[in-house]
C-alpha cells in the first residue's frame, strides 16, 4: 500500500477570508449514478474496520508513489502470456506512415520501430518491430513524438518552478484530521500544497493510530528565483519556511484603497474615494459574512483546519520547471498509426492535480477503441476511424482542463503582481496595502470561492470534473 | 463536401414520398407495395424464364464502382464507421443462438460466411479476422471487388486468399471475392455444380446421405480445389436490398445458400418520414456525408416487410436452387424430389436498430433494439420444421 488516500481537501487564499473545502461525500452523487468508479469499494479499504469515525469516510483522491505503482503494473503485465515485455531496449528509429498513405485502397504500412537490445558491451543487435499502432506514453519529452515529427506542440512556460519533497509531520499536538486531508494554500506566486502519503496501511498494524510517523508530500510552486533560494536552504531552514508559509489561516481581503498609514498621499477626488470606501466596506462585510456563514453550516465540514506543522525533511528536495504544453493541431493527438497519451500529449501546472487524471482518461479512451477494433476484426490503425474518434473524445477535454488550470492560475493571481513575495517579506508592508483593480479581483475571487464552497451542486460538479467522472447527460 | 461528386447521378430528381405515404406513416407496413414507382432501369432480358434476368441496376452499380477508390477512406465512407456496430450485432445473435460447437474463441469461428454486396470488403475482412474458415464476397460491380482484392490480399493486411497455394496448409481462414455477378447467378451455378457432383456419385449414396449431406456432396473437380460451392453457415446481405430491383429474389437466393440452422443477416434502412429526413435529406443534401443519389427512399424496406419476404414466402427445400426446381434437366429434378421430405422455415431471431449517438457529427453508431426507424439490422435463421 503505497498511496496516500485523502478524503478531504482544503484550499484557501493568503489574502482573503474564503476557503474551499472538498470532501469525499461530494463525489458520492457521481458514484451512485455510475459515472465514477468507487475506488474505495474496489480496493476494499482495509482500514475501514477501525472504530474511529474518520476512517470510514469516502475517498476524494489519492497520491500515488510512482515507482511502486509502475512496478506493480509491470507485475500484472508479466502475468499475461500474450504481452511481450521488452526492457533494456533503446529505440533507434521509428518509421510511421504518412497522412497520404491513409484512405487509399492499399492499406497503410505498419509502423516499424528499430531497436537495439542493450547488451553487455552496450552494443546489441538491431531488430525491428512492426506494429499496427504505436502508443506514445513516454512523458513530456516524448522521444516518439519528436522522432515521428508530425506533432506540432504549443508550449508555454508558466515561469514557475515547483519545489517538492517529503516531510514528516509533527504529531505532538494531535493526530486527528491530519492523516487524510490535503491542504493547499495559494500564495502570491503559486500554491503550496501538503499532500498525505503512505497512509493506507494494512489493518495488521492495529495501533497505527497511536504510533508511527505521518508523512506528507510538499509541492511548492513559485518563481524560479525563490525556488532556487528554497533549494539552497538547509533542511531546518526549509522546514521553518514551509511552516511559516503554509500554516497561516485565511486573511482579510486587501482594501480597495491604500491604508491610511501607508505612504500614499490623500486621494485626489474625495467623492470618488468615499464611494470606493463604501464599496470596499460592503464587499469586505459580504465576504466575511459569507465565510462565517459557511462555517456554521456543517461543522464537520466547513471550519478551517490549520494544516499540521512539519518536523523534518525526509529524502531529497527537488525542483522542476513548470510548463504548459498541448498539441497544436485539431487532430493532434494522433498521426497515422501513432497515438499520444498522457504527458506526451499535454502537460500543465500541478496545482489541480489534473495531469495524471487526464492521462488516465486518455488511456481509457484509447484502450476502449482498441478493444472495439479487435472485437470487430478491424485493423485499428488501418483506417482513420479509431484514431479520429480518439481525437474527438480527448482533445476537447485536454484543452478544457488546460484552460481551467490556467483560469485558476490567473484567478488566484499567481501571475503575481501583488507585493509580498517571500524574499521581500521582511521589507514588505502589511498585506492589506493593495488597491484598485487588484483589490477588486481579490474581492471577487473571495466571493467566488465562497459561492462555490457554499453552493453544494457547484462544488460537487467541480469535484466531479477533477475526479474525471463522466458528465451527467440530463442534469 | 467530403466526397467529390464524380458520379453520373449528379443532378438527382428529388423523389417525393407522396405516392407511398400510407407506408410511410406506419413503419410496420402490412402490405408490400405492389409497385415500386420510381425510374427503375431494370435490365430485363425478356426471356421467358425469369431466372435469367440479372437482379442488378447498372446505374447503381456504376455509382458504387466510381466510389471504389474511396471505399477504405474512413473520412469519406460512412460504412466503415458502421462496421463495428454491425459486427457486434452479428456476434451477439450468433452467441445467443449457441452456434459454438466447441469452446471457440468467437461465434464466427470455423464458419463459412457469404457476404452479398461485399463492396470493398469491409465486412468480409472483419469476418475473416474473427475466425471464419472461409468467407466469400459477392458483388455486382467488378471494379469494387477488384479494389477489395487489392486491399485484402495486400501483404500488410495479413489475410489469405482462397486461391493461395499455401491456403490448404494454413489454419487461417480464406477469403474469396466474386465480382460482376449477382447472388442469383451464383446460387444457380453452384446448384448445378452440386447436381453434377451428385450425379457423378450415383443415386444410392444420395438417398442415404440426404439429411444434411448435401453440403458435403460437392464437386471435387480438378478446377475447383476447395469446396467452394458448399452451403454457408452465415449469409449477410447488409445495405444491399435497397439497391437491387428485386430484393425478393436476392433474399430467396440467399436463403437457398444457407445450411440448416444457418443465419441470414439483412440490414437496410426503414421507409419512414424520419428516415427520409435523416438518411436522404440530412445525410445526402445537408451534410454531404453520403453522395447525392445513393439511396432511393422508395426502395427502403421496413423490418416487417423484409420479414414477410423472407419468412412467409414458400422456400421449398434446401436443395440449393432457389428459383426454380426444374430448370436444368430432368435427371436433376428426380434426385431433388427425393430430398423434399425435410421442410425448412425462416424465423426472425433478432432485430435491432442502429442509431447515431450524440454528438451527431462524428457518426458514432450504436445498437438500439427499440429504434428501427432509420437504419436497422435483422437476423433470420433457417430452422427445421418439426415434422
Amino acid at each position: 500500500n503505497c498511496c496516500g488516500v485523502y478524503d478531504s481537501m482544503q484550499v484557501w487564499e493568503h489574502d482573503g477570508p474564503a476557503q474551499l473545502h472538498f470532501v469525499g461525500e461530494d463525489l458520492e452523487g457521481a458514484i451512485n449514478e455510475g459515472r465514477l468508479v468507487n475506488l474505495q469499494q474496489l480496493l476494499n479499504d482495509s482500514t475501514s474496520n477501525k472504530s474511529t469515525g474518520r476512517k470510514n469516510r469516502p475517498w476524494l483522491g489519492a497520491v500515488i508513489e510512482d515507482a511502486p505503482f509502475v512496478s506493480a503494473v509491470w507485475d500484472e503485465l508479466r502475468k499475461d502470456d500474450r504481452i511481450d515485455l521488452l526492457d533494456k531496449i533503446q529505440v533507434k528509429s521509428i518509421k510511421a506512415p504518412n497522412h497520404s498513405d491513409m484512405g487509399k485502397i492499399e492499406p497503410p504500412p505498419p509502423v516499424d520501430i528499430t531497436c537495439v537490445r542493450k547488451g553487455v558491451n552496450d552494443e546489441g543487435e538491431e531488430f525491428t518491430i512492426s506494429s499496427n499502432l504505436l502508443v506514445a506514453a513516454d512523458g513530456a519529452n516524448s522521444f516518439i513524438r519528436r522522432t515521428v515529427g508530425t506533432f506540432p506542440m504549443i508550449t508555454r512556460s508558466y515561469g514557475r518552478m515547483a519545489v517538492t519533497c517529503t516531510v514528516e509531520l509533527d504529531t505532538s499536538k494531535s493526530r486527528m484530521g491530519m492523516a487524510r486531508t490535503a491542504f493547499q494554500r495559494f500564495l502570491p506566486y503559486g500554491p503550496i500544497a501538503l499532500l498525505p502519503v503512505w497512509n493506507s496501511v494494512d489493518s495488521s498494524s492495529d495501533r497505527e493510530k497511536e504510533s508511527g510517523p505521518i508523512y506528507a508530500n510538499v509541492v511548492w510552486s513559485t518563481l524560479p528565483s525563490e525556488a532556487k533560494y528554497l533549494l539552497s536552504l538547509s533542511s531546518e531552514e526549509f522546514i521553518a519556511a514551509l511552516n511559516e508559509y503554509l500554516c497561516q489561516g485565511p486573511n482579510v481581503n486587501p482594501s480597495l484603497l491604500p491604508d491610511s498609514n501607508q505612504p500614499g498621499g490623500p486621494p485626489a477626488i474625495p467623492l470618488l474615494s468615499t464611494i470606493v470606501r463604501e464599496i470596499d466596506s460592503l464587499l469586505r462585510t459580504a465576504n466575511t459574512a459569507l465565510t462565517m456563514g459557511t462555517w456554521t453550516e456543517a461543522p464537520t465540514r466547513n471550519f478551517f483546519r490549520m494544516p499540521p506543522r512539519s518536523k523534518k525533511v525526509v529524502g531529497p528536495i527537488m525542483g522542476f520547471d513548470l510548463t504548459m504544453s498541448h498539441v497544436a493541431t485539431n487532430g493532434g493527438y494522433t498521426s497515422p498509426r501513432v497515438a499520444l497519451v498522457g504527458d506526451a500529449a499535454h502537460t500543465m501546472h500541478p496545482m489541480a492535480g489534473q495531469g495524471l487524471n487526464l492521462g488516465m482518461g486518455d488511456i481509457h479512451a484509447l484502450a476502449s477503441l482498441i478493444k472495439e477494433a479487435v472485437d470487430s476484426g478491424m485493423d485499428v490503425g488501418g483506417t482513420n476511424l479509431f484514431l479520429d474518434r480518439y481525437n474527438e473524445e480527448r482533445i476537447l477535454k485536454g484543452w478544457g482542463i488546460l484552460g481551467g488550470v490556467q483560469f485558476l492560475h490567473e484567478a488566484f493571481e499567481c501571475t503575481g503582481s501583488i507585493p509580498g513575495s517571500i524574499t521581500e517579506h521582511e521589507n514588505a508592508t502589511s498585506v492589506g496595502s493593495v488597491g484598485g483593480l487588484k483589490g477588486l479581483i481579490g474581492y471577487s475571487r473571495s466571493l467566488g470561492m465562497n459561492a462555490v464552497n457554499g453552493i453544494a451542486p457547484v462544488r460537487k460538479a467541480l469535484a466531479e470534473v477533477a475526479a474525471g467522472a463522466s458528465p451527467r447527460l440530463f442534469p | 463536401m467530403l466526397f467529390n461528386a464524380t458520379t453520373k447521378v449528379a443532378t438527382r430528381k428529388l423523389i417525393l414520398p407522396w405516392k407511398n405515404w400510407k407506408h410511410a406513416l406506419s413503419s410496420s407496413a402490412t402490405t408490400i407495395p405492389s409497385k415500386i414507382s420510381t425510374n427503375t432501369n431494370t435490365n430485363t432480358n425478356t426471356n421467358t424464364s425469369t431466372s435469367t434476368s440479372t437482379n442488378s441496376n447498372p446505374s447503381e452499380v456504376d455509382k458504387f464502382s466510381s466510389f471504389a477508390g474511396h471505399w477504405w477512406d474512413s473520412r469519406a465512407n460512412p460504412l466503415i464507421g458502421m462496421n463495428p456496430t454491425r459486427i457486434h450485432f452479428i456476434q451477439q445473435v450468433l452467441t445467443a443462438t449457441c452456434h459454438k460447437t466447441s469452446d471457440a474463441p468467437s461465434p464466427l469461428y470455423d464458419k463459412r460466411v457469404l457476404d452479398i454486396g461485399c463492396g470493398g470488403g469491409l465486412l468480409t475482412e472483419s469476418m475473416s479476422r474473427l475466425g471464419a474458415s472461409s468467407v466469400v464476397g459477392v458483388d455486382a460491380s467488378s471494379r469494387v471487388v477488384e479494389a477489395a482484392r487489392r486491399h485484402s490480399f495486400h501483404p500488410f493486411s495479413g489475410l489469405r486468399s482462397a486461391d493461395d497455394e499455401a491456403a490448404e496448409t494454413s489454419e487461417k481462414g480464406t477469403i474469396r471475392y466474386i465480382g460482376g455477378t449477382t447472388v442469383e447467378e451464383l446460387s444457380r451455378r453452384w446448384a448445378s455444380r452440386r447436381q453434377r457432383g451428385r450425379r457423378r456419385r450415383g443415386q444410392s449414396e444420395i438417398s442415404s446421405s440426404c439429411d444434411g449431406g448435401l453440403e458435403r456432396d460437392c464437386d471435387h473437380d480438378a478446377e475447383d480445389e476447395d469446396d467452394h460451392c458448399e452451403l454457408f453457415d452465415v449469409v449477410t446481405a447488409l445495405e444491399i436490398i435497397e439497391h437491387v430491383p428485386d430484393p425478393e429474389s436476392l433474399l430467396r437466393s440467399a436463403v437457398s445458400l444457407l445450411k440448416p440452422d444457418g443465419m441470414l443477416f439483412v440490414s437496410t434502412i426503414n421507409r419512414t418520414w424520419k428516415s427520409y429526413g435523416l438518411a436522404i435529406v440530412a445525410a445526402e443534401y445537408v451534410s454531404g456525408r453520403v453522395p447525392v443519389g445513393t439511396h432511393d427512399w422508395n426502395r427502403f424496406w421496413s423490418p416487417a416487410e423484409v420479414r414477410r419476404m423472407i419468412c412467409d414466402v414458400e422456400h421449398g427445400t434446401s436443395n440449393g436452387s432457389g428459383n426454380n426446381i426444374g430448370n436444368d434437366n430432368g435427371n436433376g429434378s428426380e434426385i431433388m424430389n427425393e430430398c423434399q421430405e425435410k421442410e425448412y422455415v425462416m424465423k426472425q431471431v433478432g432485430l435491432s436498430g442502429m442509431v447515431i449517438q450524440p454528438p451527431f457529427f462524428n457518426l458514432k453508431w450504436s445498437l438500439d433494439p427499440l429504434d428501427t426507424d432509420v437504419n436497422w439490422i435483422g437476423a433470420y435463421q433457417k430452422q427445421q420444421l418439426q415434422s
